[in-house]
């Protein structure tokens, strides 16, 4: 199975996915960390999603580019976190953000249930300058592909989440 | 509780009154938010505050996370706040409704 969970910011998307693993059976639980931590605010944010996950059996791998070096145990439960700090990385910081999607179909075939998020940017109508609109543009597709073969897509808003496509696992 | 949300200008506040007459109705919520954080306020803290002092109060709120990340740190802490503050008060909402171009989807 495999989900993608999006929303804006602050919505909690992250608890939900992590609600959405904790039904799925505990075995070989693997959260797969993108974000690069470079500041106060990044430091925080780690440390409380890293509490919000203590007792949930997760095995942490970092993972900020290049998602195919990952090291997945086949029948693994993966929880991606998240896409536009995937996306970020690999456009900003010297990588191939052509790399993700095929790495993340490969995910797909890989893992037992494969839980994606991933962020809504899309509403502020601000026009913002050309790296800015391209790395939009790219994000928006990355997320409409990930949607087309996701089995459940839901956007959660403000702790509640409104099916896309597909039916929620385990409910 | 109720809440009614949706993005800038989406009709949130004339469906609310019309949908509550008599209520007490707490608009603006997300500007509430900016206040409080301001003063140093946990915003979820703040949100659990109005959830027991006005348990029967309907509160409308603008969503605003769903844009870009804003360069300006105060700017992305408000976004935030305002998204952890109005998850408290769907968790405590009997209905939650969402408005776009003034017509109203409940989703609680």
């Amino acid at each position: 199975m495999t989900a993608l969970i999006t929303g804006g910011s602050g919505c909690g998307k992250s608890t939900y996915a992590e609600k959405l693993v904790t039904r799925l059976p505990q075995e070989k639980r693997v959260y797969i960390a993108t974000m690069r931590v470079y500041d106060e605010e990044s430091v925080r944010r780690v440390a409380r999603h890293r509490a919000q996950r203590a007792d949930k059996g997760f095995v942490t791998l970092e993972c900020p580019m290049d998602l195919s070096s990952t090291q997945i145990e086949p029948g693994s439960t993966v929880l991606l976190e998240d896409i536009p700090n995937l996306l970020a990385n690999e456009m900003f910081d010297g990588g191939s953000p052509e790399r993700i999607l095929p790495a993340i179909c490969d995910l797909t075939k890989k893992c037992a249930h494969l839980i994606i998020v991933t962020n809504d940017v899309f509403c502020d109508g601000v026009i913002y300058p050309e790296s800015t609109q391209t790395y939009i543009e790219k994000l928006a597709e990355l997320n409409r592909r990930i949607a087309g073969l996701a089995d459940y897509a839901a956007e959660v808003v403000y702790s509640i989440p409104v099916t896309l496509k597909g039916n929620a696992p385990c409910e | 509780m109720k809440l009614y949300i949706g993005g800038a200008y989406q009709g949130q506040d004339e469906l609310a009154a019309r949908e509550n007459p008599g209520a007490e109705i707490i608009q603006n919520f997300h500007e509430k938010v900016r206040t409080a954080i301001l003063k140093g306020e946990d915003p979820k803290e703040f949100a659990r505050g109005i959830c027991l002092e006005k348990p029967d109060a309907v509160i409308v709120a603008n969503e605003v996370g769903a844009g870009i990340v804003p360069m300006e740190a105060s700017e992305r802490a408000f976004r935030e706040a305002v998204g952890r503050a109005l998850c408290v008060i769907a968790q405590a909402s009997d209905a939650v409704v969402r408005v776009v171009c003034g017509i109203g989807a409940r989703i609680k």
